[in-house]
C-alpha cells in the first residue's frame, strides 16, 4: 500500500485555478462520496483552503492512484486536463508524510506559522472519518501531522506574533490592558480603515464601540455598519477620549489633530488610567510627542507594520527548527509505514491459529455442555492471544522490507499460511470479519481507526 | 541542613531561567516540581528545627529570613498554579536563593529568650513575615512590570512582551501584594509596640523607639507602602510609580533584613 497525494496550492497555482478548484464551495462530503467511487483509492481525506486544494489517499500503485486523484479533480470540477497538469503536485509514502506535516505546521502557508491551518487539516481528516472514507494508514497519517502542528506551535516561535496590522493592534491591546472585555473603543473618523480596525476589536469582546466624526451623519452610517456601535458628534470628543481605554484615529485630516498638550488635558481626570492611541491616518492624526506622556501608549501604522515586519522576520527565524521538528516525526512516521509491511503476515498468522482452535472446538463441541464450551472457548483465545503475542511484537518492530520478506516466508512456510496471507492483503473493504478483527488485534496502537467502507452505490 | 532546600532552589532557578528563555513545557514542568521539592525539604527543614528548639524558628536573622523565603515561595506557587503563569519565577527564584543563602551559609541557633514567648510574640513576627514576602512578591512583579512598559513605549516588543503577562494584570497583582503586606505590616508593627509595652522590664524591649535603625527602618517602610497604597488610589500612581515605590519599599525591607539585623540595631537582639 502507498500513500498519494495531488494537489494544488499557492505555491504553484493562480488564484483562478485555485477559485475553480474548490472543494468546500461544492461540499467536502460530496467530493468524498464521489471520490471513494474512484476504485483504484482506498482511503481518502479532501484537504480543501482558500490557498489549497489536496487529495490524499492509498492506492497500491502510487501511479495509478496519483492519476486517478487527477482525473477525478478534472472530471469533478470540469477543468481541462492540459490546464491543470502544470500546476498539480503529485507525491507518494514518505514525501506524503513530509508535505502534510508541513502544511499542519503552518510551514507551506502563504503566511508562515499562521494558526487556522491545523484546524483545517483536522476538520478534512474529520469529515472523511464520518463519512467512513479514512483507514489504518491515512489515520495514522492525520494524527502525526497534529502532533507535529502542536509540536510546532509549542517549542518553536514560529506561530508567535501578529502578523496583520489590525491583530498587532489587538495584540497590543490585549498586553496593555489585558483582557478586552469590558474595555471601550473610541473610532475618531467614519472612514474604512477605521472601520476595520474597530470590526476586529469588536470580534474580540470589547464592551463598546464609539464612532466620533466631524459630521455626524456619516458616523451614525459607520456605527451602523459596524453593528452595536454609537455614534457621537465632534463636541463630544473630549469627554468620550476621557473615558475609552482604546482610541483609534483614522481621519483624513492635514495636521494633527490631538495634540501633546490636548492629550495631557484628557490624561489628567484619568488619573493616568492607560490609553491605547492607534493612529492609523497618513498623515498622522495624534502629535508623535504625546507618546512621551506616562500611560499613554502611541502607535501609528509605520509602527504597526514594523512590528509586524519583526514578527515575520521571527517566525522566518523559527523555520528551522519547525523543519527539524518534521524531520523527527517523517523518521516515525517512516517507522511505522514500514513496520506495516509485517501486518498481512501478523493477520495470516492470527487467523491460521485461530482456525485451529475453532476446529477443534467444533470438534468438541457435542461432548461439552454450553457453559463449559464457553469457558473453554474463552481459555483457548487467551491462550491464543498470548501466544501470539511475542511473535506479533517482534514482527511489528521489523523495518526494513527484506528482514520483514525472510520473517515472512519462514513464517509463511512453518505455518502454511499462503492462502491467509492472500486473504489478509484484501481490501479492507472485502475482508471477512474474522481478518478484520485480526487485524485490529495486531495493531492496537491504531484506536481510532475506522473501517474503510465504500459507499453501497457503485 | 538549609543547604538541601538552597540547593532544589538554585535548580529551580535555573529550570524557571530555562523556560523562561525557551517556553519549553518539558522545563516548565520540571521547574515546578523542583520548586515543589524545595519547599517541600525547606518545610521539612524548619519543622526539624522546631522539634529541636521546641518553638518555631522565627527570632534569629538567619532563621526569619528562612522563614520569609518559605512563605514568599508559598504565595508564589500558589499564583502560579491558580494562573499557570510561570513567567515570574524567573525573577523570584533568585531573590529567594540569595536570600535562603543566608541561612544556609551562616545558621543560627534558634535560643529565644524568655521574654520572646506569648501569642502577641508570635503574631507580631509571623505578621512582619508574611508582609516582608508580599513586598518581595510586589517587588518583583515591579520590576517586571517596568521591563514589559519600556519594551511597548519603545515599540521594541521583543523578549519581555513575548513572556509575560499583561500589563494590567502586573499592575492589579503589584496593587494586591502592597496591600496585603501593608495590613500585615501595620498589624505587625501594632502588635510589637503592644508587646513592647507589656514586656517593658527587659532591657532590650526598653531600648526599643525610634533610635534604633530596625525600628526606625520598619516605620519608614509602612510610610513608604502607605503611601503607595493611598497614591495608587487617589493619586492615579499605578503602574510604573507604583513599581518604582514596591522596588524602593523592599530595598528598605531588605536593609532592615540583613545589615541592620546583624549589625546595627540596639534593640531586637536578643
Amino acid at each position: 500500500m502507498h500513500l498519494v497525494l495531488v494537489g494544488i496550492s499557492h505555491r504553484t497555482a493562480p488564484v483562478e485555478l485555485r477559485e475553480r478548484i474548490d472543494f468546500q464551495a461544492r461540499g467536502l462530503e460530496v467530493s468524498l462520496r464521489a471520490l471513494a467511487q474512484r476504485a483504484a483509492v482506498r482511503e481518502a481525506v479532501v484537504l480543501s483552503t482558500c490557498n489549497r486544494a489536496e487529495l490524499y489517499g492509498v492506492s497500491e500503485d502510487p501511479n495509478q492512484g496519483g492519476s486517478a486523484f487527477v482525473d477525478f479533480i478534472t472530471d469533478f470540477h470540469k477543468v481541462d486536463r492540459q490546464a491543470l497538469q502544470p500546476h498539480v503536485y503529485q507525491v507518494a509514502d514518505l514525501d506524503v508524510a513530509r508535505h502534510l506535516f508541513r502544511v499542519a505546521a503552518g510551514l507551506d502557508s502563504l503566511v508562515v506559522g499562521e494558526p487556522q491551518i491545523l484546524g483545517q487539516v483536522k476538520e478534512a481528516h474529520s469529515v472523511a472519518g464520518a463519512n467512513h472514507v479514512v483507514g489504518p494508514f491515512l489515520n495514522r497519517l492525520f494524527h502525526s501531522s497534529f502532533a507535529v502542528g502542536k509540536r510546532v506551535r509549542t517549542e518553536t516561535g514560529l506561530g508567535s506574533g501578529a502578523v496583520s496590522v489590525s491583530f498587532a493592534a489587538v495584540a497590543l491591546a490585549k498586553k496593555i490592558f489585558g483582557d478586552l472585555k469590558g474595555r471601550s473603543v473610541l473610532v475618531v473618523g467614519a472612514g474604512e480603515m477605521g472601520k476595520l480596525t474597530a470590526l476586529h476589536m469588536k470580534s474580540q469582546g470589547v464592551h463598546q464601540v464609539t464612532i466620533v466624526s466631524r459630521t455626524m451623519a456619516h458616523a451614525a452610517r459607520t456605527a451602523e455598519a459596524i453593528g452595536g456601535a454609537s455614534a457621537a458628534p465632534w463636541e463630544e470628543l473630549d469627554p468620550l477620549m476621557g473615558s475609552a481605554d482604546i482610541v483609534i484615529t483614522a481621519t483624513g485630516a492635514v495636521s494633527p489633530i490631538l495634540t501633546k498638550a490636548h492629550i495631557e488635558t484628557v490624561m489628567r481626570p484619568r488619573r493616568n488610567r492607560p490609553l491605547f492611541l492607534i493612529d492609523i491616518a497618513l498623515p498622522r492624526d495624534v502629535e508623535p510627542a504625546a507618546g512621551e506622556i506616562e500611560q499613554v501608549f502611541l502607535y501609528n501604522i509605520d509602527d504597526l507594520q514594523a512590528t509586524v515586519r519583526e514578527n515575520l522576520a521571527r517566525r522566518a527565524s523559527e523555520v528551522a527548527r519547525a523543519e527539524t521538528i518534521v524531520g523527527e516525526e517523517v523518521d516515525k512516521f517512516s517507522v511505522w509505514l514500514r513496520s506495516r509491511g509485517a501486518i498481512p503476515t501478523v493477520v495470516a498468522l492470527r487467523q491460521r491459529f485461530d482456525a485451529v482452535r475453532r476446529s477443534e472446538l467444533d470438534r468438541l463441541a457435542s461432548t461439552l455442555p454450553a457453559d463449559v464450551r464457553e469457558r473453554v472457548d474463552d481459555i483457548t483465545r487467551l491462550v491464543v492471544e498470548k501466544l501470539l503475542l511475542t511473535p506479533t511484537e517482534q514482527l511489528k518492530t521489523l523495518h526494513d522490507a527484506e528482514t520483514i520478506g525472510l520473517y515472512s516466508e519462514a513464517l509463511t512456510r512453518l505455518f502454511g499460511l499462503t492462502s491467509l496471507q492472500a486473504q489478509g492483503a484484501d481490501s479492507p473493504s472485502q475482508k471477512s470479519e474474522s481478518a478484520s478483527d485480526a487485524e485490529q488485534r495486531s495493531d492496537r496502537g491504531d484506536r481510532r481507526v475506522e473501517p474503510f467502507v465504500r459507499p453501497q452505490k457503485r | 541542613m538549609n543547604f538541601i532546600p538552597l540547593a532544589l532552589y538554585t535548580f529551580a532557578l535555573l529550570a524557571y531561567a530555562w523556560h523562561f528563555a525557551q517556553r519549553q513545557k518539558t522545563s516548565a514542568h520540571a521547574a515546578t516540581t523542583l520548586l515543589v521539592a524545595g519547599v517541600l525539604a525547606h518545610t521539612f527543614v524548619i519543622g526539624m528545627q522546631t522539634m529541636q528548639a521546641g518553638q518555631v524558628p522565627m527570632t534569629t536573622p538567619a532563621s526569619a529570613i528562612s522563614a520569609t523565603v518559605w512563605v514568599l515561595l508559598l504565595a508564589y506557587l500558589y499564583i502560579e498554579m491558580t494562573t499557570d503563569e510561570r513567567a515570574m519565577g524567573a525573577f523570584i527564584l533568585p531573590l529567594a536563593v540569595a536570600l535562603q543563602s543566608i541561612p544556609a551559609f551562616k545558621p543560627a541557633i534558634e535560643d529565644r529568650a524568655a521574654v520572646l514567648q506569648g501569642p502577641l510574640f508570635s503574631v507580631h513576627v509571623l505578621s512582619l513575615l508574611f508582609a516582608y514576602a508580599s513586598f518581595a512578591l510586589a517587588c518583583v512583579i515591579g520590576i517586571t512590570y517596568v521591563l514589559l512598559f519600556k519594551e511597548i513605549k519603545a515599540k521594541h516588543l521583543g523578549f519581555f512582551y513575548a513572556r509575560l503577562p499583561s500589563l494590567q494584570v502586573l499592575d492589579s497583582m503589584n496593587q494586591r501584594a502592597i496591600v496585603i503586606g501593608w495590613l500585615f505590616l501595620t498589624v505587625g508593627l501594632f502588635v510589637g509596640w503592644i508587646y513592647a509595652t507589656q514586656t517593658g522590664y527587659d532591657p532590650s524591649v526598653r531600648a526599643m523607639s525610634l533610635h534604633d535603625p530596625k525600628i526606625l527602618m520598619a516605620v519608614l517602610c509602612w510610610a513608604v507602602y502607605s503611601f503607595e497604597a493611598f497614591a495608587a488610589r487617589r493619586l492615579g500612581w499605578g503602574g510604573r510609580r507604583s513599581a518604582y515605590l514596591s522596588a524602593l519599599g523592599f530595598a528598605i525591607v531588605l536593609l532592615n533584613f540583613v545589615p541592620i539585623s546583624y549589625f546595627l540595631t540596639t534593640s531586637h537582639n536578643f
